[in-house]
């Protein structure tokens, strides 16, 4: 299972081209999906500023429908939660928190990975040991680690983020590992050891710049599902707690008026959705231009 | 065969191992004098010795450990913290519903997602495929409890069609068959996005293998190439899918049970969680592992009776 990628030597190492974001920006579809991709960052990044109402700020105007609807107000854009809070604020706010949560895991969760597929792939003699080992991680689902950790930690953005990193480290370290393989079998690796280079720089100049494109690539479609993971187990009131604002939690805590102000569950949900979506559809473009290989992964 | 599923099962003990020490660990937050509490406040000091004992409390933590897994082996989970019942005799009351909800959903989402990336692959470029990659693209985007939402507000609410909170009764009373609709239809539209993808893929790669051309040379009618000699070897991987995914289906049954108030060992263990109920919430965990390890234990003894080349290494 292990070994889809590890077919050294046919294939040729692809560096990124200089055509690579002209190539991108051909693909219509994923250039629109980076660009709103980057622009929910930037609002997220700046809610501090641009959200028009304090997030935590109860109000005595409860449940008011978003300003399309008959009863929404031009004060309330997205309406307001169950306890008269902006939903347009905490949208803001939540899409912060669980971008944080999403990126602190992934990265992390890809770096000790990527360093585990590097050892491994460089030190031969630890490969099979360190292969093992990831091969019971990876058959650990994720939704057991977060459930596991939550109980043991105990409930918050914590517990949600040691979760994500433990799923992510086992499959970060099989992608590095079947990229840094394949560089191995090439013949600068020889002469970069055949002239004397110590190791560190013969894995960090020669090996890990030639695999870091297609594991990046690789990371774009891991944190989408991190955000995706994170969000379920704040959801299940796993992660962040009330009154903070987090897209799971909030979608959560709709529940209770589903019926009477549906926006309060599905804005966020919506939101997630969205995220998760263009990052998706990101991470599928990149790895196309770059290392169809990894299609199967 | 038995060779592979020799060493299938023995793959699984170190999950299994590791999910029980996890469980053990989980034990001993729990917070007070275990023996203290079970001998009751009016007991004196050596009855409390005397349990203490009897349990193995004042042993080094790896003979614990051991004996742990002794009671165990012997399908002693402890007490739940809140009702004081057994939590093996909770979880077995919870098992069948999760079962239910699992099957009810492999049933339909499967062969549609089969379906979907048959025609997908079928049509290669024309808009039909497109849309199928869009729909699987979006599905794998969509956290479960949106679909959750969006289910239970319309054909549950606004077109009162099925039922939405709680079960009914077992899935072969018609009451049962009711309230599983929407359960089941949640946790399949999350499931049918991979499925669909992974056929599509994997019939692309047989329809350009020499067999099918062969098959195509010799005059055989489309529906027979792609049924006889696409289908049966394409099916092979989204097997193995399934098994993948299987820890996704689980977190998704979680969250479905958790939503519709479905009496399964997922919602168990979160409500024990939040709780902080950890003997139950280490019996639920426990049962969760174990139904993973079989799951994949099942899609390997399949795909090893489908595809004769597994079977011969």
């Amino acid at each position: 299972m292990s070994d889809i990628v590890a077919t050294p030597a046919a294939i040729p190492v692809r560096k990124p081209r200089p055509g690579m974001l002209r190539r991108l920006v051909r693909d219509r579809l994923a250039l629109a999906a980076g660009v709103i991709l980057l622009a929910i960052m930037i609002a997220a990044l700046l809610a501090p500023w641009i959200a028009p109402h304090d997030p935590y700020l109860t109000t005595r105007r409860r449940m008011l429908p978003p300003v399309w609807e008959a009863r929404g107000t031009w004060t309330y854009l997205l309406g307001t939660d169950s306890l008269g809070r902006c939903m347009l604020s905490r949208l803001l706010y939540g899409t912060r928190a669980t971008l944080m949560v999403g990126i602190v895991a992934t990265a992390i969760g890809g770096a000790i990975g990527m360093a585990i597929g590097f050892i491994a792939a460089f030190y031969r003699r630890f490969d099979g040991v360190l292969m093992r080992i990831n091969d019971v991680l990876l058959s650990i689902p994720a939704i057991l680690l977060g459930l596991a950790l939550a109980a043991v930690i105990g409930s918050g953005l914590n517990a949600i983020i040691a979760a994500l990193v433990v799923a992510t480290i086992p499959t970060v370290a099989r992608v590095t590992r079947g990229a840094a393989l394949v560089v191995m079998a090439q013949d600068f690796m020889e002469a970069g050891r055949s002239i004397g280079l110590p190791d560190f720089t013969l894995m960090w100049r020669y090996l890990a710049l030639n695999c870091i494109s297609s594991v990046f690539v690789y990371l774009t479609l891991r944190f989408a599902q991190s955000i995706l993971l994170g969000a379920v187990l704040s959801f299940l009131g796993l992660g962040a707690q009330p009154p903070a604002a987090e897209l799971g939690m909030m979608a959560s805590s709709g529940r209770n008026e589903l019926f009477i102000a549906p926006h309060i569950a599905t804005l966020p949900s919506l939101m997630i959705v969205i995220i998760v979506l263009c990052a998706n559809i990101l991470g599928d473009a990149l790895r196309d231009l770059l290392d169809p290989r990894l299609r199967k992964l | 065969m038995g060779k592979h599923l020799a060493t299938r099962m023995l793959m699984s003990v170190p999950v299994l191992l590791g999910v029980l020490l996890l469980g053990f660990l989980l034990l001993q937050l729990v917070p007070g004098d275990v023996a203290r509490v079970i001998a009751g406040p009016t007991a004196t000091q050596e009855v409390v010795e005397q349990i203490r004992g009897d349990l193995g409390l004042d042993r080094p933590l790896v003979v614990q450990f051991g004996l742990y897994l002794f009671r165990v082996l012997q399908g002693d989970l402890g007490y739940s913290m809140i009702n004081n019942t057994p939590v093996v005799s909770e979880l077995a009351e919870a098992l069948w519903p999760t079962a239910e909800l699992v099957i009810a959903c492999l049933i339909w989402a499967v062969p549609v997602g089969i379906a979907l990336g048959t025609i997908a692959a079928m049509n290669r470029g024309r808009w039909i495929d497109r849309a199928v990659i869009a729909i699987s693209v979006i599905g794998v985007s969509t956290p479960v409890f949106f679909f959750a939402l969006i289910l239970m507000i319309w054909l549950g609410y606004h077109w009162q069609l099925f039922p939405f909170l709680g079960r009914a009764g077992p899935i072969w009373t018609l009451e049962g068959l009711y309230g599983i609709v929407l359960p089941a239809l949640t946790l399949g539209l999350s499931f049918i996005g991979p499925v669909a993808r992974m056929t599509r893929t994997s019939a692309l790669e047989v329809m350009s293998a020499d067999h099918v051309r062969t098959a195509r040379a010799k005059g055989l009618k489309e529906r027979t190439v792609v049924v006889r000699h696409v289908l049966r070897n394409a099916l092979i991987p989204v097997i193995t899918l399934i098994g993948l995914q299987a820890g996704f289906l689980l977190g998704g049954a979680v969250v479905t049970e958790t939503i519709f108030s479905w009496p399964g060992v997922g919602r168990m263990a979160v409500g024990a969680i939040l709780a902080r109920d950890l003997p139950l919430a280490q019996g639920a965990i426990l049962v969760l592992a174990l139904c993973f390890i079989v799951i994949n234990l099942i899609v390997d003894l399949t795909y090893a009776a489908l595809d004769p080349r597994v079977k011969a290494s």
